[in-house]
């Protein structure tokens, strides 16, 4: 036991954390702009359900591996849609029209799932591609640029949402409609426009981190994929407080602990299963609890906005 | 097209606005019934009416967040449509809300530069946004730190910006909605010292209150609504304050108040040295010590924030105290429950009336007796007994003139006064020892006030101890006999109302100490 | 108008839902005598390649042996929230159903608590071995520990890195049987070989199966087994990086024709058989099964697709006859 932790073994595991951050990523992104705008979707998963079962099919008919993330995001986008109907136009509660949208993609993905292939298969999904150079660099290389381009492209997204949210006047516009809707109303800033526009990116990356499970990772679908993962995400959103650089974070320390705590149970140290499995539930807890006092939530979070009383 | 006159601050000048047989419906409500209204450059133009008379409909109107069902909008003679304040904004329009429309977690030029396009495309382009906010501040007179965070800067401070917002959207005409009802006596000053020099650059100013001794002092005109109708627009020189006052509410009002000199021995409420802390856990109470005699209104006046909220949840039972006691006659009331302190005859009346005060889905009757329902002439082994509950409301609702139209109609569906009003009947017809009254009259119009004021000055006559805490100088002038000021969550001083003038309790409200109190130490 | 739109919304995705739901059924009887009839919940969906295709396959079996006109049965699956189960349970007992078989360990408790109020209805659980003494009430379980055993003498005798991983998913009731089975199995044929375990917490979570497939390969495994419906995680990195695997509870080899080798499999019609003749004779419970290798509940079913050396195939039936007759002692779970 004395050489288990080997410096190949602790690039394997950054590795795996990599790969396991990536479908927490594109949700988490997503979710981070619709709840600085003020919208809470509890329907990252289902919306990722539908975005996972959409590429599958697509690389499962045809081949298609990009057409298979097309579809998924133009999936994922709909569903982002009808949540925007739902929680801006109808101005229903969120967080119950989340689960809503939750229980369709859980639901809806399964039925077309049971009628258009109806048993489990695997595809090829997106192969590791290496980056030329970059991934001969030693330690780093290995662990960031022999990935597939879906894992690239979550990591491409973070410093891009930071750059929207801080940089631009667009994200200007949703961080104050987030915190004051009313005080953006008045100065021209359509609420339910921005709205629209947060959740549906949300609901596209979405669809693209369901893309990455079904024909990047696991390249399988089966009822109910996810197994709530969109659920962490969100939770991450919080743990990151609504910043894409702690998001990206927040979600490699749970994948970090993840991949640890499988590693652990492989080498066989004497730690119950149960308690191991528990680890980066318990550390996600634990650090949402400290986390929480130090971040606000957008003052406006899960209200709906109408200017007419 | 007519080249038009260009103001300091670079922004085209609107010489004339006219809106004109203005009408406005909402459900049940005719908001506004043929309303002419009009504003010219260099003058202040004062809209003065209770509530719901419909003055923020028709700005409302003006600035793009409602649509007339008649009438029109004429700029400078040329009809418009204004469909969105986006509109209002290209106009020249600008409006400083009584709420201000600000983002706290954003800074000052993101603020100012939020919903207009950037010079640099998709980018922000703050640092262009901060040298223009520069400028600006520097014509104007308006000294702010375009860096700072909204939730830094005071009220008066954010209120420049908000001022900085709409000239650098290029206002030449300022809606203030009841600018003045935040600010400190010496804000006020400085506020009406900008505006005064906005209107000689040849600004238009629209300026809503009902704050007659404002509108007197600072506006060219008046037009005052009532129900939805302009009743009246005079030159200022031609009016005054009591005729002004009658067109409001269509009555000649009582103005009479008069205050007396309280010598008691043995106080009926007593506090003590008390702390306590805010929501957010930092102190906001640090040893206040006051006392409140039997007969006496003591008001206290204040800045919002500097602990009043917390003080009257103290005394009431619903925030514990750090240290320090609370006696009313000799009895210790301090960590007693919301339950205890109601049976040791404290009455409250809260600030936040549709949160602490009353249960808005409820119904007016069901309002009224909640907090008795346990007395057997409500309820017998936990059964209500609908046939007393139903006749004391009716009462209640007669003896406090409380406009409803019926007792089962639910709180929400009542205009703010009258909702102030249950909660006046609820807590003054039982009689109580000790009358806690925080902000009794915010949100409610001229008539109202003067019915609560004249209640509170009764239950002074039958001997209750009232604490009134406001942040309304004239209201405290107006009721009090002695006058205490707190300031970030200590007592400035304790003044007798016949030695106080507005100067010194604004200075001891901004944080001054009074000057007996300095030499004394 | 608004609350109207909000609830016509609300109700739009209710209905979807439940069409999606009972989407798998197959269609349901509607005569009140005659046919045998059966309805089963079961945790996950009935095409898992695992646990409840196990026993819709069983039921299909069933069905043509005795003919579509004397046995009609319904399924409720991905039932995976246990309240949802008991629910449809209940619903089912009142339906005057024969049998109702709760395919899930979780669903016991649920059981428990409603078989009394029905004691006209049959019902059966597993796995588990506990009938909770109730006239009613079948249990049924499977000695999966003597196919895990089978698998690990193949898998121990086809390993040459001296490694080989098991993907497991909760460490209790028929998945550890099986792993404890497996692991027995490696070590009876070559005690150097190092059998890493790790358990997911979950029946269902594919992502950490795959990671932990990915970690296994990256400890040298290169023969692996696995076991609930998440290993098809497991199964596709096993396929991409050409690792051997042995499956169980159903058969996998369509996932990964290549490498999958063999898997043991679950014939719950064993059991079902048993317990409609028990039923039509007027017996309503109180008998616990247990699938094996002698009752030919349990079977060793190998890839045609993998060539797998004669003198291998022959060390598993070797192993797989020494259990039956009892010359092979597992050393797990009483076998």
């Amino acid at each position: 036991m004395e050489d288990l932790f080997t410096g190949s073994v602790l690039i394997g595991l950054l590795a795996s954390a990599i790969r396991l951050a990536t479908p927490y990523l594109y949700a988490a992104i997503g979710e981070t702009f619709g709840q600085r705008s003020g919208v809470l979707n509890l329907g990252v998963d289902g919306i990722m359900l539908m975005g996972a079962f959409s590429a599958f099919y697509v690389v499962f008919k045809t081949g298609d591996l990009v057409g298979g993330v097309l579809l998924a995001a133009l999936v994922g986008l709909l569903m982002g849609l009808l949540m925007a109907f739902i929680s801006v136009t109808l101005s229903a509660e969120q967080g119950i029209s989340g689960i809503g949208v939750y229980l369709f993609g859980l639901g809806m993905s399964d039925l077309l799932f049971q009628k258009l292939i109806n048993n489990v298969q695997t595809v090829s999904g997106f192969p590791v591609a290496p980056i030329p150079l970059l991934s001969e660099i030693p330690v780093l290389g290995p662990i960031l640029f022999r990935q597939n381009v879906l894992v690239y492209g979550a990591y491409i997204l973070v410093p891009i949402a930071w750059f929207v949210l801080n940089k631009t006047t667009l994200g200007l516009k949703i961080k104050a409609v987030g915190e004051n809707p009313e005080a953006a109303d008045t100065l021209g800033v359509s609420v339910s426009r921005i709205r629209y526009f947060t959740v549906s990116l949300g609901g596209m990356l979405s669809g693209i981190a369901g893309a990455s499970l079904s024909i990047a990772l696991l390249n399988v679908f089966q009822f109910n994929l996810t197994n709530g993962l969109g659920f962490i995400a969100i939770a991450l959103v919080y743990f990151g407080g609504w910043r894409p650089t702690w998001v990206l974070l927040g979600s490699l320390i749970f994948s970090f602990v993840n991949a640890l705590q499988i590693w652990v149970q492989v080498v066989g140290l004497p730690i119950p299963s149960d308690i191991a499995v528990m680890t980066p539930y318990i550390l996600t807890i634990v650090v949402l609890v400290i986390s929480a006092q130090r971040v606000r939530p957008p003052s406006a979070l899960s209200k709906a906005y109408e200017r007419l009383e | 097209m007519t080249q038009k006159q260009i103001l300091p601050s670079g922004n085209p000048r609107i010489d004339r606005l006219e809106m004109q047989g203005i009408v406005k419906r909402f459900p049940g409500v005719l908001a506004n019934d043929h309303v002419n209204f009009d504003v010219n450059a260099f003058e202040v133009h004062a809209l003065l009416g209770e509530n719901g008379a419909g003055k923020s409909t028709l700005m409302k109107q003006l600035y793009g967040l409602y649509h007339p069902d008649q009438g029109q909008i004429i700029f400078d003679g040329e009809p418009r449509l204004i469909h969105s304040p986006r509109d209002a904004i290209n106009l020249g329009i600008g409006m400083i809300h009584q709420h201000f429309m600000l983002v706290d977690s954003l800074t000052v030029a993101e603020n100012v530069a939020l919903g207009l396009p950037s010079t640099r495309g998709i980018m922000t382009d703050l640092d262009r946004v901060t040298k223009r906010i520069c400028e600006l501040a520097e014509v104007y007179g308006l000294d702010v730190e375009p860096d700072a965070y909204i939730w830094q800067l005071s009220v008066g401070q954010q209120q420049k910006v908000e001022i900085i917002k709409a000239l650098y959207r290029g206002a030449a005409l300022l809606i203030l909605d009841e600018p003045t009802a935040v600010l400190t006596p010496q804000e006020v000053d400085d506020f009406f010292v900008t505006l005064t020099k906005m209107a000689n650059d040849g600004h238009a100013l629209i300026f809503i209150s009902h704050k007659l001794h404002e509108v007197m002092a600072f506006t060219h005109r008046v037009t005052v609504l009532r129900d939805g109708k302009n009743v009246g627009t005079v030159n200022t020189v031609d009016t005054n304050k009591n005729l002004l006052a009658e067109m409001m509410v269509g009555r000649p009002l009582n103005f009479i108040r008069n205050y007396k000199t309280i010598k008691c021995g043995n106080p009926r409420l007593k506090v003590e040295n008390l702390s306590a802390l805010s929501d957010r856990g930092v102190p906001a109470l640090k040893n206040v010590s006051f006392e409140v005699c039997a007969g006496e209104v003591l008001g206290l006046a204040g800045v919002s924030g500097n602990g009043q909220p917390e003080l009257a949840q103290v005394i009431a039972g619903l925030r514990p105290s750090t240290s320090g006691k609370i006696m009313i006659d000799d009895e210790n009331l301090t960590g007693s429950t919301p339950m205890q302190v109601i049976d040791k005859g404290v009455a409250y009346i809260p600030e936040k009336r549709n949160v602490e005060g009353l249960i808005k889905e409820f119904s007016v009757s069901e309002n009224l007796i909640m907090r008795d329902l346990d007395q057997e002439i409500y309820s017998r082994n936990a059964f209500l007994n609908m046939g007393n509950i139903a006749k004391r409301s009716a009462d209640l609702v007669k003896t406090f003139n409380v406009k409803t139209p019926s007792i089962d109609t639910p709180i929400k569906s009542l205009s703010g006064g009258n909702a102030q009003k249950v909660i006046l009947a609820r807590e003054i017809s039982r009689q109580p020892k000790v009358l806690i009254a925080a902000q009794p009259t915010r949100g409610v119009d001229i008539g109202a006030t003067e019915y609560i004021h004249e209640r509170i000055i009764e239950q002074r006559e039958t001997g209750t101890a009232t604490l009134l805490i406001s942040e309304d100088l004239d209201e405290i002038f107006a009721l009090s006999d002695r006058i205490a000021v707190i300031f970030h969550g200590e007592i400035m001083g304790v003044v007798d109302r016949k030695d106080a003038t507005l100067q010194s309790i604004g200075l001891m409200m901004a944080g001054e100490q009074p000057p007996e109190t300095k030499t004394a130490e | 108008m608004k609350k109207f739109g909000k609830l016509v919304v609300l109700l739009v995705l209710v209905a979807i839902l439940s069409t999606a739901c009972g989407a798998a059924e197959p269609a349901a009887p509607a005569a009140s005598t005659g046919p045998f009839k059966v309805a089963v919940v079961t945790p996950s969906a009935i095409n898992d390649l695992a646990f409840s295709q196990s026993m819709y396959d069983a039921l299909l079996a069933i069905q043509a042996e005795m003919g579509a006109e004397n046995f009609e049965f319904v399924v409720s699956d991905s039932m995976f929230v246990v309240d949802d189960a008991s629910s449809a349970i209940r619903d089912y007992a009142s339906q005057d159903y024969n049998l109702i078989v709760a395919h899930g360990s979780q669903y016991g408790a649920a059981l428990q608590e409603i078989a009394p109020d029905f004691p006209g209805v049959s019902f059966a659980w597993g796995t588990a071995g506990d009938t909770f003494n109730l006239p009613n009430v079948f249990a049924y379980e499977a000695f999966s520990q003597e196919g895990g055993y089978v698998s690990g003498v193949l898998a121990a005798a086809l390993n040459k890195s001296g490694v080989i991983g098991v993907v497991g998913p909760v460490e209790v009731g028929d998945a550890k049987l099986y792993v404890d089975g497996f692991v027995a199995g490696v070590n009876a044929t070559n005690a150097d070989i190092t059998v890493n375990v790790n358990y997911t917490g979950s029946f269902s979570d594919v992502a950490l199966a795959s990671e932990a497939a990915q970690t296994h390969i990256g400890a040298g495994a290169d023969v692996m087994t696995g076991s609930a419906q998440m290993v098809v995680g497991a199964v596709g990195v096993a396929k991409e990086k050409g690792v051997l695997w042995f499956g169980t509870q159903a058969d996998q080899a369509s996932l990964a024709p290549d490498i999958v080798v063999a898997c043991q499999i679950y014939d719950w019609a064993v059991v079902l058989r048993d317990i409609v003749s028990l039923v039509n004779e007027g017996t309503l419970g109180g008998k616990a099964y247990a699938l094996s290798l002698e009752n030919e509940g349990l079977k060793m079913v190998y890839n045609p697709g993998f060539d797998l050396p004669a003198d291998v195939k022959a060390l598993g039936d070797a192993a797989a006859k020494g259990i039956v007759d009892g010359t092979v002692t597992i050393g797990v779970g009483g076998k």
